[in-house]
């Protein structure tokens, strides 16, 4: 499983004086179990890049190819089955259902995807527990602290089993604990299951836990580096 | 889970998603209880005006509708009209002769309306011996005259200077072109509350028009009354189908016509009436369906993000709306039910000339409510109408959301 983009480009308004190249011919590899962050300034293109991985937003030219296919080919229904099965989003806001309990959450999407409600149950509630959130199970977002709705967000994004995991400036809202066990919990998700996640971020305690840095840039990617000294 | 979770959401806005339902509540109360009163104020026309003269349903000669002549008759026999005596709903089966003749008394004389009654049970439907002003009903034992006696109209006895006991001389053609005439004794004065007929209507036996006109075992009209006006229709096709050809069968709509029309006309007003009221309300619900999309993009951005169908999303949106209407629905028939039951054995009572005219004919100048199933159907359906229509613009932004500009919060993501 890995992702490849080939000469990937979003241009935002393309017809007018000022053309945005948000994302400018991009080549790009992501293999399955890596821990990638995309930094960059404000600006440089980062949600965008995110956005047309994660198959929410198409490019203006390019290719998005999952396993050699080109997700870009699909229809919208088949995109959407394609997205729940294979990508889960963190949002940087953590966007919970706010009428749901922080179970029901996680459920919620394991359900879209037909599971019966006993597995739903158990695996919701497993992640849960790992996310350390096993005495919130039953509170609606609420009622539970920034980290905690970020960590549920987490549980939720992992649920459907996703082979890559996208998450926009994910700790941009969390103090500097919460983030720690936030990354804490991405980290052993991603040594444990091998999950994919890539993260776009400014904040520099993220990027020095990632296991290789995209920087960003004007839609160019300036740097990658694989970082062989991760702290912990 | 969609339930659950339209059901959730419906109390994230608490206070909006409770006046919206009231206001939908408050339209169908209105409009219910209007047309409860409407309704029951109708039947009670038709049924007074039916009792008054034509009942709800006649029997006639196929050519007496056009001819109105006395040679165009029906069998009197009971084999004839046995079938719509067994007819279960037809409470109310009366012989009747209707023609023309010329009263003459003195040197006065005026064009009449004869009336032939069965006295007895036209008493019992009608109440026409409580019209007598003066002298007595048929059948009085203290009459020992050996003429035919007659009930003449009150405006007809003032005009031809006639008062119980006075004799009064009929002309007119009879059956077949015989001659009809006769010598009658007034047995009483009736006062008739419809002043075109007080002036001409003549009251006499069956037997006895029978005899003026030399009908034989012949009636002009059987007069038929159901035990409810909703029951009118399914009697008049049943006896359609067994009377075929032979007899017109007129139902109330057909004797009364100016009274179908006038009815007609009153409930389209109070038809538009209602209509206007539910186009406001439509407009707050609306309002209501929009906000309630407009101010989720993000949330339904991050819902179809994370794997919901569109179509799945239109659905929430269509179960979290069916639970307002269902709301005001129920909240509109909870409040309107007392009001109604109330109403049905309180009702609004009349004053006035109306109500004049009411007691004269020998009812309560009452206004009824009618409590059918069919109307409250009607404000259901026109409720879930009401609402099917306000969601058709809030689905379609929906469908067509852009996912990128939904999920940075963008307000024309849609
Ligand atoms: N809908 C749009 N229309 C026009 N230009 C857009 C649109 N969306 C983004 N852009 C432009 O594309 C460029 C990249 O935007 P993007 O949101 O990807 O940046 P980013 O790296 O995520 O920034 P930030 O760190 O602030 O989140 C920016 O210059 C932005 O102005
Ligand atoms: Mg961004």
């Amino acid at each position: 499983m890995s992702i490849k983009l080939e000469q990937l480009c979003k241009i935002y308004n393309a017809d007018t004086d000022f053309p945005v190249h948000a994302v400018n011919h991009l080549d790009l590899e992501i293999k399955q179990g890596e821990f990638v962050a995309v930094m960059g300034p404000s600006g440089s293109g980062k949600t965008t890049l995110l956005n047309m991985l994660g198959g929410i937003d198409t490019p203006t030219s390019g290719k998005v190819l999952i396993d050699g296919n080109n997700i870009l080919q699909l229809h919208d229904k088949q995109l959407i089955a394609f997205r729940r099965d294979n990508i889960g989003f963190i949002f940087q806001d953590y966007s919970l259902l706010p009428v749901l309990t922080a179970l029901e959450n996680v459920e919620f999407v394991m359900q879209l995807q037909g599971h019966s409600e006993q597995e739903c149950r158990k695996r919701a509630t497993d992640l849960l527990i790992r996310v350390g959130l096993a005495e919130h199970l039953h509170k609606r977002p609420a009622k539970l602290s920034g980290g905690q709705q970020q960590r549920v967000a987490v549980a939720r994004a992992l649920a459907p089993s996703p082979k890559f995991v996208m998450a926009d400036e994910p700790t941009a809202n969390l103090d500097a604990k919460s983030t720690a066990e936030l990354l804490d919990i991405m980290q052993q998700l991603n040594e444990q299951e091998g999950t994919t996640f890539i993260f776009s971020t400014h904040d520099p305690r993220v990027i020095s836990r990632a296991k290789r840095v995209i920087v960003f840039e004007d839609g160019l990617k300036k740097e990658d580096t694989v970082q062989t000294e991760v702290s912990q | 889970m969609l339930v659950k979770l339209a059901w959730r959401n419906l109390w994230r806005q608490k206070r909006r998603t409770i006046l919206t339902a009231s206001a939908l509540a408050l339209a169908l109360i209105l409009s219910l209880v209007m047309r409860c009163i409407q309704e029951g104020s109708y039947s009670a026309n038709i049924e007074n005006i039916a009792r008054l003269s034509t009942g709800l349903i006649q029997l006639q000669h196929p050519e007496f509708k056009e001819s109105q002549s006395i040679d165009d008759l029906l069998s009197a026999e009971p084999s004839f009209i046995d079938f719509a005596r067994q007819v279960s709903t037809v409470e109310t089966v009366l012989p009747r002769i209707e023609s023309f003749a010329l009263a003459a008394s003195g040197d006065k004389s005026k064009g009449i309306l004869v009336l032939g009654i069965d006295p007895q049970p036209e008493d019992d439907y009608s109440s026409l011996s409580r019209k007598v002003i003066s002298g007595s009903y048929f059948g009085d034992p203290n009459n020992k005259s050996d003429k035919p006696q007659v009930l003449i109209a009150e405006g007809l006895a003032q005009q031809l200077n006639l008062k119980a006991g006075d004799e009064l001389v009929l002309y007119g053609q009879g059956y077949r072109g015989q001659t009809a005439a006769g010598l009658f004794i007034i047995q009483g004065i009736v006062h008739f509350p419809m002043p075109q007929l007080n002036n001409q209507l003549v009251y006499m036996p069956l037997e006895a028009a029978q005899r003026l006109y030399s009908t034989g075992d012949l009636v002009t009209s059987w007069v038929l009354h159901t035990d409810s006006l909703a029951d009118v229709e399914q009697a008049v096709s049943a006896l359609k189908n067994h009377y075929t050809q032979a007899v017109n069968v007129r139902d109330w709509l057909d004797l009364s016509p100016d009274l179908a029309q006038q009815i007609l006309m009153d409930r389209s007003s109070g038809l538009i009436l209602m209509y206007l009221l539910y186009g406001i309300v439509g407009f707050g619900l609306f309002a209501t369906l929009l906000m309630m999309t407009l101010e989720r993009q993000r949330e339904f951005a991050v819902m179809l993000a994370t794997g919901l169908l569109r179509i799945k999303l239109l659905k929430l949106i269509c179960i979290e709306s069916a639970f307002i209407a269902l709301l005001g629905i129920i909240i509109g028939l909870l409040i309107s039910f007392p009001i109604l039951i109330w109403l049905l054995f309180n009702p609004i009572t009349l004053t006035g000339e109306t109500a004049q005219l009411m007691l004269e004919m020998g009812y309560d100048p009452v206004i009824p409510v009618l409590l059918a199933p069919q109307l409250f159907i009607n404000q259901i359906v026109v409720v879930l109408a009401l609402l099917a229509l306000c969601l058709i613009y809030p689905l379609r932004r929906l469908y067509k959301i852009d996912l990128v500009c939904a999920l940075k919060g963008g307000a024309h993501a849609a």
